[in-house]
Order: C-alpha cells, then sequence, then structure tokens
C-alpha cells in the first residue's frame, strides 16, 4: 500500500500510480492545475513518467492570473 | 558593474564609485541606509535602476508607490486601463476624480508628487507584441548599461503574463510577478541570467492552462491584495539591492520559488520552480549575458 497526501488528505494507492493518474483519479483536468510534489514544482512533461512513492506529498493547485 | 561590497566602503561619506547621497536623501531614505543591506551604496544603486511596471491595478499602483518613495529611480509604468468606481476600494492611488483617465498617466502624476526624484514614464498602450519593445527599451538601455532593472507583472490575465513571461526570457530581464483573485495569491521570481535552473511561468502553467480565477468574475478583498503587492515589492527591492549571485546566497535564494498565500488562513506555501527542459519559453533557447538591443528588440517580437 502507498500512502500519500493530496493537499494534506491522505489517499491510499494500490499499485503504482503516475501523477497524471493521480490526478485524473481526483477528476481533475490534467491541463487545469499545477503540481508540486514534495515541496517541488513538477513541470507537466513529467506527469506521466513521475509515480508517486510513500508518504510523498502533493499540492494540486490552479493558476490565479488577477491582479 | 559596481557591487556592493566594493561600493560600499564609506570614508567621509564617500563611495568607491565617487557618487554619494545628498544630505537631503540621507534624512529621507534614513530608515533604509540605516540597514547594512542598503547603505550609501544600495541606495544610490536604487536610484541608477530601472524597473518595469506592467499593469497598474490593485498589484501595480501599490508596487509603483513602494518602489518609487523607496528611491527607484526610474519606473517605466504601463497600462492601457482607465481608472473605473470598482477600482477604488483597492487602488487607493486613484480617486473618484480620476475615473475615466488612463491609470498610468494618473499613477505616473501622482507619484511625481509622492517621490519628486523618481523619473516616472507612462505607456498607455496594452502589453503586447507591437508595443513592449517600445515599452521595454528603456529597461533594456539601463540593462546595457549595468544598471539594476526589473520587470514586475502586475497584470490581471493569463494570457498578458505568458507574453510578459515569455519576453523576460527573451530580453534576459528578471521578473517578479504576482497574483491574486479571491482568497488566493502566487508570488514568483525567475532571472534567466542569475538562476537559469528556475526556469519560467510556462514551466509552471503551460500556455494552453485553463484558468477560471480573475478579480473580476471572483471578487478579492482590497487587503489581501495590497498583502500580495507588498510581497513582490520586498522581493523586488532585496533583488534591486542584491550583490552577485556567488557572493550573495540570501538574496538570490529569493528567485527560483513559488510561492502561495491563502488570504483566509494567513498560511504562505513555498515550493521550489524547477526548469522544464521541454518548455517552448525557456527550455531550448541560449542565452547571452550581453546582447544587442537591436537584434534583441527584433527577435523579441513574439
Ligand atoms: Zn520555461
Amino acid at each position: 500500500m502507498i500512502l500519500i497526501h493530496i493537499n494534506n488528505i491522505p489517499q491510499s494507492l494500490t499499485e503504482p500510480t503516475s501523477l497524471a493518474a493521480v490526478i485524473l483519479g481526483q477528476n481533475i483536468a490534467l491541463d487545469s492545475v499545477a503540481i508540486v510534489l514534495n515541496a517541488e514544482v513538477v513541470p507537466r512533461n513529467r506527469w506521466q513518467s513521475i509515480l508517486c512513492q510513500h508518504e510523498d506529498k502533493l499540492e494540486l493547485f490552479s493558476a490565479v492570473a488577477g491582479g | 558593474m559596481p557591487n556592493m561590497s566594493t561600493n560600499k566602503q564609506l570614508y567621509n561619506g564617500e563611495t568607491v564609485s565617487g557618487k554619494t547621497l545628498s544630505d537631503a536623501d540621507f534624512m529621507r531614505y534614513s530608515r533604509q541606509v540605516l540597514l547594512p543591506e542598503v547603505g550609501e551604496a544600495g541606495q544610490l544603486q536604487l536610484a541608477d535602476a530601472c524597473v518595469a511596471i506592467i499593469g497598474l491595478g490593485g498589484l501595480g499602483q501599490l508596487a509603483a508607490q513602494y518602489l518609487a518613495c523607496a528611491g527607484v529611480g526610474n519606473l517605466i509604468l504601463i497600462d492601457m486601463d482607465k481608472v473605473e468606481v470598482s477600482n477604488l476600494p483597492r487602488q487607493l492611488l486613484f480617486n473618484d476624480g480620476d475615473i475615466g483617465l488612463n491609470k498610468a498617466r494618473v499613477a505616473k502624476r501622482k507619484l511625481n508628487n509622492l517621490a519628486p526624484h523618481c523619473t516616472v514614464t507612462a505607456h498607455e498602450t496594452a502589453f503586447n507584441a507591437e508595443t513592449h519593445a517600445d515599452q521595454l527599451a528603456d529597461v533594456l538601455l539601463a540593462k546595457q548599461q549595468g544598471k539594476r532593472v526589473l520587470v514586475l507583472d502586475c497584470t490581471d490575465n493569463f494570457a498578458t503574463r505568458q507574453s510578459i513571461n515569455r519576453c523576460c526570457i527573451e530580453a534576459a530581464l528578471p521578473l517578479v510577478s504576482a497574483s491574486i483573485a479571491a482568497f488566493s495569491g502566487q508570488l514568483f521570481a525567475v532571472d534567466q541570467m542569475q538562476l537559469p535552473s528556475g526556469g519560467c511561468y510556462q514551466c509552471i502553467f503551460p500556455a494552453q492552462t485553463r484558468v477560471s480565477q480573475s478579480c473580476g468574475t471572483q471578487g478579492v478583498l482590497g487587503s489581501s491584495v495590497g498583502v500580495m503587492a507588498s510581497m513582490q515589492s520586498l522581493v523586488a527591492m532585496q533583488l534591486l539591492l542584491s550583490m552577485d549571485s556567488d557572493c550573495d546566497k540570501a538574496q538570490n535564494s529569493l528567485l527560483g520559488h513559488f510561492w502561495r498565500f491563502d488570504a483566509k488562513s494567513l498560511v504562505w506555501t513555498s515550493a521550489a520552480l524547477t526548469r522544464d527542459p521541454h518548455c517552448n519559453v525557456c527550455g531550448s533557447k541560449e542565452l547571452h549575458p550581453s546582447f544587442n538591443m537591436h537584434s534583441k528588440l527584433h527577435s523579441m517580437e513574439i
């Protein structure tokens, strides 16, 4: 069992899962968010190839453009 | 470029570069000059600096006041919008009498009163592929002259933010970008010359990103806009005062970070930026520390 945290909410994965699959599993469109993995922004091009590790902390957020 | 370590040695008020602060400026900026991180040399460095502020809304109008009043010598203000009544609760530089007037023009007039030593140039045009070479020409010139330069992104839409990012990458200008809508603020600083590994805005949010948040559709509290503008100004001041990258890790640790602010819980979250090697803005380009201005202006046309 792989336990991760998405925006501070625990989530368990039964098999190695990519960042992209985790986001899609949350019903979030890939082109609507950025991902911070363990305090580092992960460019969208790498989401398919990075598999979540036990105790990974993910933060998902969308772009804020106002000012 | 004179750096603070050589320029800061004070002897009877003389700096190595020969310039000194006037007595009036010593009085005016005394609370800044007292800081070892500023000193007389830093204050002189600010007087030489040139900062472009794109967008004179909630963020830009406050950042412009902080920088002008702190002694930044040259400000370029860029905004095509006019002051509207719905701006007034958070854009405190403007008042009822300014409604209908161009924001950059009004801001220039008011800053001339607040900070008479600051040379303010107003561009009453949108920032886009046709206009930005002209709008940023003074900044590029100052950069070529070895002065401290900076671009502040204070705009209110994603497309312009993308275009500013691209322009700063291509012209090798440091960028400090802040944004806010509802209770979410974002802030980051990138500089392709000093920290290429930090990547750029496009590395975080590619151009096709779906964006829904804006102040116009989601609303915002003026004080939370002020927090973001103050933080943006604080980052800007430190970058303008910082020394060369190798000898000042503390200052440059402000580069390559992405901060988010939750204006409800007052919690700040920081993340390190990483470059996307495939980024079509910063990923594949060869950057040159010194470039020919004319060829650069030409290549900046997106
Ligand atoms: Zn990039």
